[in-house]
């Protein structure tokens, strides 16, 4: 049973991941003018549909708002913390040339990503064990090199709790 | 940590005036896009802010660009007017700085000096044809 739409690709989460442009914190609003006909305006059609959604997908606290048939010429209008606006002209392009133009302009880096990856990655510990929210590993069972877990691997005899009472009687007795 | 702008999270926002009811105040409609966890889809999903507009500049049916204020000025009103970005019938191009309308710009219309040959042909054969009903009659 296929998933129901034009593109339903554009639906899945892996998809929703693959959006390379995360903004600047400074880039709060960004607006979108299109035309639902016309050559032109092609591109910008593009972008809204397959681009958009991956773009709020990684930036959910930046507002994205669309409008149609508004003005002749499609453009991207991008409101910054500081005031300032970033007008780009999307006529005749095609979205794949709209979205690197972006993520130049306003997208963060590859050594900014980077880093605030490491940054992140510090803040856990690898080796830790415990809660899968906070953890890699919920057990020691888990852990390479170390006692497989008695659920699905049964103990040596000498591992169990029984065998060595068994073998205290023995000896005290 | 200085607060220069933000008791409010949303610092700048976009959004369609829908109410001028009320004194100095706009009523704004902001969308956001909003992920539905079972479709995977983003939707609209609207909220109302008050913005101060001292001139009262407003109409409804404006798209108006909001800044938030430093600090709450009444109840509701945490927002200010910063710019009007599209005036209602009155839309600038800003690529261009031509008024438009839809998909067409406003500044070339006029009666009768930009018709087409195609429109010039029409109309003299309409005036074609009551000539020839009025001969009949």
């Amino acid at each position: 049973m296929p998933m129901k739409g034009r593109f339903p690709v554009r639906r899945t989460l892996q998809y929703l991941s693959q959006g390379d442009v995360i903004f600047k914190s400074a880039v709060k609003v960004m607006t979108v003018n299109y035309n639902t006909a016309g050559e032109l305006s092609e591109g910008a059609r593009k972008f809204v549909f397959f681009n958009v959604p991956q773009i709020q997908y990684k930036n959910p606290w930046v507002q994205i708002m669309l409008f149609r048939n508004m003005t002749p010429s499609p453009f991207l209008r991008f409101y910054l913390d500081s005031g300032e606006q970033v007008l780009v002209d999307v006529e005749d392009k095609t979205n794949k040339e709209i979205t690197e133009h972006i993520k130049k302009i306003l997208g963060k880096s590859k050594e900014t990503l980077e880093k605030e990856e490491r940054e992140r990655k510090k803040l856990s510990h690898p080796a830790t064990f415990g809660p899968k929210k906070y953890h890699l590993r919920e057990c020691m069972c888990e852990i390479e090199g170390q006692v497989p877990c008695p659920a699905f691997v049964p103990l040596p005899k000498e591992m169990r709790g029984k065998y060595k009472a068994a073998l205290k009687n023995e000896a005290s007795a | 940590m200085s607060v220069p702008r933000g008791a409010v999270h949303a610092k700048w926002i976009v959004g369609k005036v829908i109410g001028t009811k009320m004194q100095k105040t706009a009523k704004v409609r902001v969308t956001r896009l909003v992920l539905d966890p079972y479709l995977l889809k983003f939707f609209n999903k609207r909220k109302t802010y008050f913005a101060h507009d001292p001139l009262q500049q407003c109409v409804v049916g404006d798209i108006v660009l909001l800044k938030a204020l430093p600090e709450r000025r009444s109840k509701h009103v945490k927002h200010e007017l910063a710019e009007i970005v599209f005036k209602v019938g009155n839309v600038i191009d800003p690529i261009t700085g031509k008024p438009c309308a839809g998909t067409r710009f406003l500044e070339n219309l006029s009666d009768s000096e930009n018709l087409t040959e195609a429109d010039t042909n029409y109309l003299s054969e309409k005036l074609q044809e009551l000539k020839v009903c009025s001969s009949d009659k």
